[in-house]
């Protein structure tokens, strides 16, 4: 395990100050992992830099010494992106949390990479303006952390990814270079555009160290729907109905598992008697009263042909809020559990045989284990979520989830879909990449990889091995 | 038995209010409405009792302009059986109110109103007691928990320090607190029957109560902002700032 020399640690102290280099245990735990709690973190010290110049200034110090960095946003990554186990460096970007220089002619707003997503939708609400990007985690998750992950979420079918809502970056590469690409502007075509590279590279080619973002109008009074559905292929009936006639904002679904639970540990309310297998959660804009009786009809044609069973709607803000919790408060309720997470998708069109098909595996494979279904499968992305049963240990548990995801990605691959929709690769999907990207895929991304980061400091071992 | 419950219209409890620019009211324009809190409380009491085969009939209704129809569907996708809205313009105070529900309570005869104790835009607290006065029936305010029983209603109230139960006799009136119920979601297919529910419209001369005014607004301002924090350089700048600035050292 590489350690840090007396000389290194003395630099950092004099970049960024005694109280700004972390080596307590507390300290290296906190900071040395995501979400993820499938290795322990090692990490040999945090730095916590407070502007561009000390990033700098601590990433070519890096990359003299050949000290491997690891990028900590929010910590909430689901992947390992974030975990440093080897005696990397962590460099956390906690400190760097301004936001600044709004514009309202451009509709954009300049961050920090230490910006909490939710602190960036707080500040756009205030000028009367929305950040559409949103999940459970973004009280926690930061600007930098999502551009890197290229962030998905809950409202991916009408606003997109983190992608879409970035206007410009500023990168500091491996050598510690600073790159500013593309300042916001909505057109420009002169050569590559290399912020495209950067985001969802997970700190592989550089740090974020500095994002404009894009703001959008905020959606006219949401409304939200619970329906209950019998089975799988019903729920993309009902999506497709939905889609035909309306411009939704949302579709989620969960299974019962995951609602029962959700309700047994959160103290939240059924949305309705009926149980069913399956929920759908919908959201829509009421632009117009004929919105409403819009979604009021389509939800009549699916009882009509027996695909929802019961709904519900809500009838104040407050109500959309609960509603949405029994999706959201998912992942940390079923955490207790340490589940394995498959994070797949396909495009929507093969969603229903897809999903079939691995039900079947699953369910054959896991008989003993409890499965917890939810996703954003509008934008056809399901989580997979494998409960670890109490007594098993973890090891055990991990080669058995292991043996299955095997079987899961050739699915995958079969239906040229991702082994991993949203989350990122990280260390724990690495030896899957290839099930989604061609061998001549893999090689360019390694050389591109060369390029920014010739001394191979930044985040080494994630997404692939050089 | 038959149940009256009063719903009213208000601002959405999320969305922050803003004061007009030249102080006259309170904004209302594109600003999303939604059933009083404390009225949905009292419809899900209502809807509970006529479950449980205490309450036979529900009546939901609501005194406003003809988008409070709105809420009245909501009361009955909730469970109400039928609605009633009595049309007014423009804001009424408590008194009218009061007055034009106990209009309606000598139509109906219901044996127990149920009223939220206070709506979230004026914060009045009033209404439930002026019925009470009006009518002369006997009231439970600040209810934490309503049990029939027979010819009489036991209204537990939370006050200062504690509980306190009342025994009522029928007919009675009951103002919901928080603690009352959690009430339940719309149901789609209740939304649906609802819209086949009936809802008679009454004006306050229907009623024989004339809309009077007694209160008037003089102004209506936002609270005065806070001020942004500072940071202090060191311990000895924040003693120092105490003592001399804030002056509470
Ligand atoms: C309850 C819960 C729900 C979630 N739901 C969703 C969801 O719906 N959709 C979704 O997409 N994700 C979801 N996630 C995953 C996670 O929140 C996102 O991936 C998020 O974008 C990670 O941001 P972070 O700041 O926490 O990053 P971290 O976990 O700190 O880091 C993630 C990766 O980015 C790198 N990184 C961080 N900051 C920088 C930087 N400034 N420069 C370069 N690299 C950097 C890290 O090295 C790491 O590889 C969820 C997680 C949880 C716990
Ligand atoms: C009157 C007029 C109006 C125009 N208005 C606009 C406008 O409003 N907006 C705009 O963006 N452009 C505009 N253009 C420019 C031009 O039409 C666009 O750039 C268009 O996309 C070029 O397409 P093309 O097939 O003609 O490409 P070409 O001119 O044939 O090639 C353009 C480039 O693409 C490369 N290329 C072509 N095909 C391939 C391929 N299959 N694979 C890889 N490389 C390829 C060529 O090598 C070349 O570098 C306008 C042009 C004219 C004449």
């Amino acid at each position: 395990m590489p350690t840090l020399s007396d000389a290194v640690l003395n630099e950092l102290t004099d970049i960024v100050g005694p109280a700004r280099l972390l080596r307590e245990a507390d300290d290296l735990a906190t900071y040395g992992r995501d979400w993820t709690r499938f290795a322990e973190p090692r990490p040999s010290a945090i730095v916590l830099p407070g502007s561009i110049d000390e990033v700098q200034a601590i990433v070519r110090l890096a990359a003299r010494e050949g000290v491997a960095l690891v990028p900590s946003g929010g910590r909430t990554g689901l992947s390992g992106g974030a975990l440093a186990a080897g005696g990397e460096l962590v460099l956390a970007l906690d400190r760097m949390n301004q936001i600044e220089d709004f514009n309202p002619v451009d509709r954009t707003v300049r961050c920090g990479p230490g910006v909490i997503t939710e602190q960036l939708q707080t500040y756009a609400e205030e000028q009367g303006l929305f950040y559409p990007v949103d999940f459970a985690s973004a009280g926690s998750s930061q600007i930098g952390g999502n551009i890197a992950t290229n962030a998905g979420g809950i409202k991916v079918i009408r606003y997109g990814m983190t992608r879409d809502w970035v206007a410009g970056l500023k990168v500091v590469t491996g050598t510690g270079e600073l790159l500013d690409l593309n300042r916001g502007l909505a057109k420009n075509n002169a050569g590559y555009d290399l912020r495209q590279l950067i985001i969802g590279a997970e700190g592989t080619l550089g740090i974020i160290v500095e994002a404009t973002m894009q703001l959008a109008r905020p959606p006219c009074d949401p409304a939200v729907m619970v329906l209950g559905v019998p089975d799988m292929p019903t729920v993309m009936s009902v999506l497709q109905t939905f889609q035909e006639k309306m411009d939704l904002t949302a579709f989620e679904f969960f299974s019962e598992a995951a609602l029962s639970k959700v309700i047994e540990h959160q103290g939240l309310t059924r949305p309705f008697e009926t149980a069913t297998e399956y929920y759908a959660l919908i959201e829509f804009e009421q632009r117009t009263p004929e919105d409403l009786e819009q979604a009021m009809a389509l939800f009549e044609h699916c009882m009509e042909q027996g695909w929802v069973l019961d709904g519900c709607i809500s009838q104040s803000l407050a109500q959309a809020r609960d509603l949405w919790r029994l999706r959201e408060d998912i992942s940390e309720t079923i955490s207790r559990w340490t589940p394995y997470k498959n994070d797949i998708s396909t495009v929507t069109s093969k969603v229903p045989a897809f999903l079939a098909d691995v039900e079947a595996v699953v369910t054959e494979a896991y008989p003993d284990f409890e499965i917890i279904w939810f996703g954003h499968i509008g934008d056809g992305n399901v989580h997979l979520n494998v409960l670890k049963p109490d007594g098993l240990p973890m090891e055990e548990f991990q080669r058995r989830c292991g043996e299955v995801s095997q079987w899961v990605f050739e699915i995958v691959q079969r239906y040229e879909g991702s082994v991993s929709a949203e989350h990122g690769v990280g260390l724990l999907k690495k030896d899957y990449l290839h099930f989604s990207r061609s061998d001549a895929e893999v090689a360019l991304m390694k050389q591109i990889k060369q390029l920014f980061d010739p001394a191979g400091i930044m985040n080494p071992g994630k997404i692939f091995d050089l | 038995m038959k149940v009256l419950v009063a719903v009213k219209r208000v601002v959405d409890y999320n969305v922050k209010v803003r004061a007009k620019a030249d102080g006259s009211d309170v904004d209302l324009n594109n600003v999303k409405m939604a059933i009083n809190p404390f009225c949905e409380i009292a419809v899900e009491e209502a809807v509970r009792l006529k479950e449980a085969g205490v309450a036979t009939e529900v009546v939901a209704v609501s005194i406003g302009d003809k988008s409070c129809q709105e809420q009245i569907r909501t009361a009955l996708a909730l469970g109400a059986d039928r609605g009633i809205q009595v049309e007014t313009e423009g804001s009424v105070e408590p008194l009218v109110v009061a007055k034009l529900l106990k209009g309606v309570v000598e139509k109906e005869q219901p044996q127990l109103v149920i009223l939220g104790k206070q709506s979230i835009d004026g914060d009045n607290n009033q209404t439930g007691q002026m019925l009470g006065a009006l009518t002369g029936m006997a009231q439970g305010t600040f209810a934490s928990e309503v049990a029939v029983d027979g010819d009489k209603v036991n209204v537990t109230r939370e006050i200062d320090g504690g509980l306190q139960t009342v025994g009522l006799n029928l007919p009675a009136i009951v103002t919901t607190d928080l603690r009352l119920n959690e009430p339940r979601y719309a149901s789609l297919p209740n939304i649906m029957k609802a819209k086949k529910k009936p809802l008679d419209v009454f004006t306050p001369a229907d009623l024989g109560v004339e809309v009077t005014s007694h209160l008037t607004t003089l102004k209506v301002e936002p609270p005065a902002e806070r001020q942004a924090g500072i940071k202090v350089e060191s311990v000895a700048d924040l003693v120092d700032k105490l003592k001399n600035e804030a002056k509470v050292i």
